[in-house]
């Protein structure tokens, strides 16, 4: 293990170069591990209090010049600093011990950070490495598959969209079911991180049991992921590191098989209706008619090949008493669907100082970032003339482009088929642009009272400020052909600002007692949280053609009159919204540890939230957490264990995001009144929806076991944790009669149990015994998770949407499909009773099909080899017990689209006759549209390659005299491989609905230089 | 002194952010219920709101979708096929849509109402303040109306199970079964009774007046079969309310002339209807002219259903009613009923709700008409075994809409005379949201069915549907079961 590690830190310090100046003397020296005297390459090698040094070379050499009353400091991660004065020696070699402490990884715990040894928690921490590179432009697609029971899913293939982040299954029906991300203290919004530059980040660390996540008691209950971004240290010199990758992304494939234009025209023709059936002046087209046209592929025209920029640099260094690190980066991505994009520019300066009495210290963290995207909106949508999606898959292919001339034209005769044209109209003439500032600051300083007290403050702040701007040209179809010959300047622009500003402060006193073996930390907080939301725009109607341009005002036509009847042709819409959230809460912990063999953590708090203002607004929430480092007891010491420990934790968690968003519901405890435009649009007063008094914190309870180990000389590393969350009070839609002017009503009722496995492996196959060998390591990544309802707020136990009482999470409810009649072509359906029928009940035969569309298994696989600087990693993902409705597949074999819309080759098997055996109905079945059935659940359990990697590392001898000190070349491949039954383009969405954008297969290289 | 001094500075940094400005936070722009409702002007703004719950867009969209009004028109990407099927089932859009959307508006008018009896209105209000209560009656009586027109098998049977009937704010575990037909009818006529004594106003286009609770009280009566109450109503309000000459007709559905209007639901640019509303959906709301166009009511304007061709065949040239209902820029094949493309070559795009104020699709919802008056005065004759009677008022009528004199039409018996109301009614109260009451009361007495024309439901078989079939009453949705379980017991025949 020492050697592997030791080589992976020489890459990671190979990319540092220092800048030395002469000074009297040149001291040379070689460095070794004390614990097997092999040489360490890559120590630093400083002279104390100035900024010279240089490396180590492969072969733990070194050569510096320094003068006599100087001393030399040797430092290596893992290893302790070693400090020597240089005196009369012009020879200084040194044998570093291991850092005993620091050799296991850092645990981050909360507010504090521990070691693994000393730590009571369940919790994943991913390095750097795993995260640089990677052609994703929101680092949470980057996650995936890497931390047991962390699930993300992306449904979108935007650049920078939204993934959505589930750790240990769901615990919540409507409320937020997203960890709570903190980024180097400050928490952010989770739901948007496309502004924010992936290769700032130093580690990821993943929070998972109650003995982790008390201490954010007020937000942890889905989890907490705890991000830190990279920092100088004191004493080093100044390093630049350049980084710049070039990604192309191309649409995965389907598997929907469809029709070509001959086909289709055929199909239509037989059909009799659309162009096969009438084209040919309004009579059916001929034979040689269909052979003639063109056989168009629209998804090739909305979709591209797309090309991604990235360049980031960094700089760091650090003094005495003060370190920073600073970066800027630029990304120009772009989406596989015309208009998405994603450009932007960033910016972060993190620094760190101290007293030099080492009292007080201080970190400051800034990240100003700028995002400008264009996102088309309408996706997943039916809107024929808004779904560039729907455009690309479901337009008839004997329609080209070259049947475009201008959006005027395509007003008569309007037609359904015309779908394509509507929508390449449409990316002519609209626009839709995200422009984005996000800051996100913390500032943090600790000030040692005593010897054993310590006095802390966090104070961060997130703010996003986005403006989404659209237009739609008034010479664009859809201008044309709403604004109708009445108002030949229609068109519109909208522009909507959207402003978010959270503050989030934690005030504490930590005190840390050692006495013999035994050691013990407490802390006393407060928490302070505060979200303001501000929104504004306006909805421009009626656009001059002559001087409109998007985004600019100079063609914006006022309220005019139409002058043939005297009505109001163009009403502009201004709106606005304020809204304000906050949470105060105040804790205690305490910890303690018996010669890092036993240890108990225990935390208290109690949480208000100003959503629960006039209902229940305190929540008491607290965690026990214990462990028996079972390695460390003397009878241990022979076996093959090198460590295993055991852990346990049971606490809660509470959730007041009941709603999901951070400034959603915050006040439904209120009958209110709204007013607004009512009958004949005189302003008027509505009663609003009902209120509920009752309203209260969900509270998330979670018990877990652990186990971790290492063993056999440290080749298999990894951890075991057991555990079952229920989630009490759940916040979800009750029924309640029509009477009441709504059929449901939120409340507080029902309880969600998750339990699960999460185990992560990781195991040296081949460990080479000197850097040029050969090594070869292995991971795996593994969660089970079950999901049951109980207690749900209805009389029969179950609720249609959300399941039934010992059932799964939102199991599926309907009637069964049983396949197409032979003797006339009908659907056929199970009823409650099993039996087949046509026209089964769309009430009654109903049934619980024990399927949901969350996975029960997921996680991955891979290895990772190196070889004389070379480098090659795999990463596998796997999902299983994924079932989802695959609408897209209705669609391709819905005989009512026939003449409107593209086909699959399925369709061509539909029954004819009396006898014909086939699983697609006839295509005139009187009840083929009756009652909503299994007929598209499919399997979306998938296997994907998800991410490949193959580079090679540049060894320093060859660097010499190049002016680099670092050269690393790279290759990565993202989603190259799928093998899944599901026939949609991607397998990955966690959604039903049909027509979205899928994320893209990406490949990308890249280099990386230090100087 | 120095520690003193950070201790301080660190509590100084926790006191001031203080943390009930995080904890008590009231949102801007609330309206609590104190503050909704403080005077006589405030009613008025509550009574307007009420006003904006009524729809019959629903009623439009799902009478002509689901019988011989309409068929599939050539730009259809599938909307309504279920419906034009004969498809109805207890999870339907049309049970929901008719069930949910009238107890909304029945606890709105319940909520007013409560509001109104908490204020005392100052000297001088009273009349305002009457005016109020009464429209929010007759308002509260309407959806009641509306929904056991749907939802109760023979509105004439008064022990059948007609709806669940509010005069209260019910509480939210409350579930109520379905009141008797009796029981139901009691309620919205003690509402019109009580509602006439408080209305002043005799006549008013866009508002619930006088006039008003005399043609709902004569709908009433016809719907219950009770002519002797209905005639004399209906008699009365075509005396004040004479038929449209054809100018005024044709102007009636551009929203420009009120002569024959007894009440219409107005509906404005910029007001909550203005927008294509669910497209082929019971739901519906938007223009009334989106309920068969997605953009406008001409052949450009894709039309996704289209005038069936059983109307079009009853509809002569001639008559006013012709040039109401059907686009000029419709294609009629020549060829019917031998055209080799039906869709594409026979094109009747539905006008009657062409737009107004500029707006394409965009007009007023017609609800009470002297045309309706003088259809209940012949059912009213036709049941009283005057045939005569009954002919000479559809002549009357036809009159008036060929502006010619036209042939008495002869009935020989009751079914003949229904039959003949029931044809007349079909093309003069055509996309009004009609038909399909009007088939379920009179169908079978007439002996008239849905009758689409066969190439019409060439693509699904669902041609014919007799009149006293199971599904000419809506059935209870499921979504009030899931509330409310014992209602499933009450089930309408047939689901």
């Amino acid at each position: 293990m020492k050697l592997k590690l030791t080589t992976l830190l020489t890459l990671f310090m190979a990319f540092v170069m220092q800048f030395s100046f002469a000074q009297e003397k040149t001291v040379t020296g070689n460095v070794t591990s004390a614990s097997d005297g092999l040489p360490l390459p890559g120590v630093n090698v400083i002279v104390k209090g100035t900024t010279r040094g240089v490396q180590t070379d492969f072969d733990g050499n070194y050569s510096i010049k320094a003068s006599s009353n100087e001393t030399l400091v040797f430092s290596f991660v893992s290893m302790k600093e070693t400090e020597r004065l240089v005196g009369a020696n012009s020879t200084i070699s040194v044998a570093m011990a291991d850092d005993i402490a620091a050799l296991d990884e850092v645990v981050v715990t909360g507010y504090a950070t521990t070691t693994k040894t000393k730590s009571s928690i369940a919790s994943v921490t991913i390095s750097a490495e795993t995260i640089e590179n990677r052609p994703n432009a929101s680092f949470v697609q980057t996650l995936s598959g890497q931390v047991p029971g962390l699930n993300i899913t992306t449904a979108s293939g935007q650049p920078g969209g939204n993934s959505t982040v589930n750790l240990r299954g769901i615990t919540s029906i409507n409320g937020n079911t997203e960890p709570l991300f903190i980024i180097d203290g400050a928490p952010v919004d989770e739901d948007n991180f496309r502004s924010l530059n992936p290769q700032d980040i130093a580690s990821i660390s993943v929070l998972k049991d109650a003995g982790a996540t008390a201490i954010y008691g007020n937000r942890g209950a889905n989890g907490v992921v705890v991000i830190k971004t990279k920092t100088g240290s004191y004493n080093q010199g100044l390093k630049i590191n350049y980084n710049g990758s070039v990604a192309f992304s191309s649409l995965q494939d389907n598997d929907y098989n469809l029709l070509d234009s001959q086909q289709q025209l055929r199909l239509e023709r037989d059909f009799g209706n659309g162009r096969g059936a009438s084209g040919n002046n309004g009579g059916p087209l001929t034979d040689a008619q269909i052979g003639q046209a063109e056989t168009f592929d629209w998804a090739e025209f909305f979709f591209r090949e797309a090309l991604t920029k990235n360049h980031n640099v960094s700089m760091t260094s650090g003094g005495e008493n003060s370190s920073q690190y600073t970066s800027f980066g630029f990304s120009d991505i772009q989406g596989v669907l015309q208009q998405s994009t994603l450009k932007r520019f960033n910016i972060r300066s993190n620094v760190t100082g101290k007293t030099s009495d080492d009292k007080f210290n201080y970190g400051s963290n800034i990240t100003i970032n700028y995002s400008n995207s264009d996102e088309p909106n309408s996706i997943g949508s039916g809107a024929i003339n808004r779904n560039y999606i729907l455009g690309a898959y479901q337009s008839v292919p004997y329609i080209t482009p070259d049947d475009y001339t201008n959006g005027a034209a395509l007003l008569s005769p309007l037609s359904f088929a015309n779908t394509p044209l509507f929508l390449l109209d449409r990316l002519r003439t609209y626009q839709r642009n995200e422009e984005e500032v996000k800051i996100v600051g913390s500032l943090n300083a600790g000030y040692r009272l005593t010897d054993w007290l310590t006095a802390n403050v966090v104070l961060s702040a997130d703010y996003q400020s986005e403006f989404v701007t659209r237009s739609e040209g008034p010479a664009s179809f859809n201008a044309l052909l709403f604004g109708g010959a009445q108002n030949p300047t229609s068109g519109f622009q909208q522009q909507l600002s959207n402003r978010i500003f959270t503050f989030n402060q934690v005030t504490s006193l930590n005190s840390h007692h050692e006495f013999g073996k035994h050691s013990v930390d407490a802390g006393l907080y407060t928490e302070y949280f505060k979200g303001h939301l501000k929104q504004f725009g306006f909805f421009q109607r009626g656009l001059n053609p002559k001087t409109f341009s998007p985004g600019d005002g100079s063609g914006f036509i006022g309220t005019s009159l139409n002058p043939a009847n005297g009505a109001i042709l163009f009403n502009d819409t201004p709106t606005a919204n304020i809204l304000t959230t906050g949470l105060f809460s105040y804790f205690g912990t305490a910890d303690y540890d018996y010669d890092s063999k036993y240890g108990f953590t225990g935390t208290v708090r109690r949480d208000a939230s100003s959503r629960f203002a006039n209902s229940n607004k305190w929540a008491t929430f607290w965690s026990v957490a214990a462990r028996w480092n079972i390695g460390n007891e003397a009878f241990m010491e022979d076996s093959v264990f090198d460590v295993l420990k055991i852990r346990a934790s049971y606490g809660s968690a509470g959730n007041d995001r009941i709603s999901g968003g951070r400034f959603g519901s915050l006040d439904i405890t209120e009958d209110f009144f709204v007013t607004g435009a009512g009958y004949g649009n005189v302003n008027a007063i509505f009663p609003g929806a009902i209120g509920n008094t009752t309203l209260k914190w969900e509270t998330v309870t979670q018990a877990n076991i652990g186990l971790d180990f290492e063993l056999l000389n440290r080749k298999l590393r990894g951890s075991i944790d057991v555990y079952e969350k229920e989630t009490s009070d759940l916040f979800q839609s009750r029924p309640i009669s029509a009477i009441n002017g709504q059929t449901n009503l939120f409340a507080n009722v029902g309880d969600l149990f998750n339990r699960g496995v999460d185990v992560q492996l990781d195991y040296d196959l081949i460990r080479g015994t000197s850097d040029d060998d050969f090594n070869l390591s292995l991971t795996f990544v593994g969660n089970y998770n079950e999901t049951e309802l109980q207690n749900l707020p209805s009389e029969e136990g179950e609720i249609i949407g959300t399941g039934r009482n010992g059932g799964k999470l939102f199991e599926y409810f309907t009637i069964r499909y049983a396949g197409v009649n032979p003797a006339n072509g009908e659907l056929l359906f199970y009823n409650a009773a099993g039996d087949v029928t046509e026209n089964p009940n769309a009430d009654t035969d109903r049934v619980w099909l024990d399927q949901n569309i969350f996975p029960d298994f997921n996680g991955s696989f891979g290895l990772n080899a190196d070889y004389k600087g070379f480098f090659l990693t795999t990463q596998f993902n796997y999902t299983i017990g994924v079932d989802r409705f695959d609408n897209d597949l209705a669609s391709f074999q819905n005989p009512d689209n026939i003449g409107q819309f593209r086909h699959s080759v399925d369709i061509l098997r539909a029954w004819q006759q009396p006898g014909d055996v086939t699983d697609i109905p006839a295509l005139r079945a009187s009840n083929r549209n009756s009652v909503g059935s299994t007929r598209y659940l499919r399997d979306a359990d998938y296997l994907r390659l998800r991410f490949v990697s193959i580079g090679y590392n540049m060894p320093s001898k060859y660097l010499d005299n190049t002016g680099f000190s670092s050269m690393r070349f790279y290759a990565n491949g993202e989603n190259l491989l799928t093998f899944s039954e599901w026939r949609g383009f991607d397998a990955e969405a966690l959604s039903n609905t049909s027509r979205l954008y899928p994320t893209p297969r990406t490949f990308s290289v890249g280099v990386e230089l230090g100087f | 002194m120095k520690k003193f001094r950070n201790i301080l500075c660190l509590s100084l940094l926790v006191v001031l952010m203080g943390c009930n400005d995080a904890i008590e936070i009231r949102q801007d722009g609330r309206l609590d219920a104190v503050a909704a409702f403080e005077n006589v002007a405030d009613l008025q703004s509550g009574l307007i709101g009420l006003y904006a719950g009524l729809d019959t867009t629903p009623s439009i969209a799902f009478s002509s979708n689901f019988t011989d009004e309409l068929s599939i028109g050539f730009d259809s990407g599938g909307q309504g096929v279920a419906l034009y099927g004969f498809v109805l089932n207890a999870g339907s859009g049309a049970a929901t849509s008719f069930w949910t959307r009238n107890y909304a508006v029945i606890r709105n008018a319940n909520i007013l109402l409560n509001a109104i009896a908490g204020i005392t209105p100052e000297v001088g209000e009273e009349a305002q303040y009457n005016e109020i209560r009464g429209e929010a009656l007759a308002i509260r009586a309407f959806a009641h109306l509306e929904l056991v027109s749907h939802f109760s098998t023979d509105m004439t049977n008064d022990s059948a199970l007609g709806v669940i009937t509010l005069d209260f704010v019910p509480s939210i575990d409350q579930q109520l079964l379905r009141n008797t037909n009796a029981e139901t009818f009691a309620l919205i006529n003690s509402d019109l009774m009580t509602a006439a004594s408080l209305i002043t106003t005799q006549s008013e286009a866009t508002f619930i007046s006088r006039d008003f609770i005399t043609a709902m009280r004569a709908r009433v009566a016809a719907y219950r079969g009770d002519y002797a109450t209905a005639a004399p109503l209906a008699q009365s309000l075509l005396n004040s309310y004479p038929i449209a000459t054809r100018a005024q007709y044709q102007n009636m559905f551009f929203d420009a002339d009120n002569t024959e209007i007894i009440f219409k639901l107005e509906r404005t640019v910029g007001d909550g209807y203005d927008g294509q509303g669910a497209t082929g959906s019971v739901f519906a709301g938007g223009w009334a002219g989106a309920r068969f166009a997605f953009v406008d009511a001409t052949l450009t304007g894709s039309p996704y259903f289209e005038m069936g061709r059983t109307m079009f065949n009853a509809l002569d040239p001639a008559d006013i009613r012709f040039d109401v209902n059907i686009s000029p820029t419709s294609v009629i094949d020549p060829n019917y009923p031998n055209g080799a493309n039906l869709p594409a070559d026979d094109i009747l795009v539905i006008q009657k709700y062409f737009g107004s104020e500029g707006k394409p699709l965009l007009n007023d919802l017609k609800v009470f008409r002297s045309s309706e008056m003088l259809f209940i005065l012949a059912e009213a004759r036709a049941a009283a075994n005057d045939f005569a009677g009954a002919a000479a008022l559809i002549k009357q009528l036809r009159d008036a809409r060929f502006g010619s004199a036209q042939p008495l039409p002869t009935y020989a018996n009751a079914s003949e005379a229904f039959g003949g109301i029931l044809d007349e009614r079909f093309i003069e109260l055509s996309f009004e949201g009609h038909r399909y009451i009007d088939l379920k009361r009179l169908g079978t007495l007439g002996n008239r069915g849905i009758a689409r024309d066969p190439l019409d439901c060439a693509i699904n078989g669902a041609c014919t549907l007799a009149a006293n079939d199971f599904r000419f009453t809506l059935p209870l949705p499921i979504v009030e079961f899931n509330a409310n379980p014992g209602l499933r017991d009450q089930q309408n025949p047939g689901y």
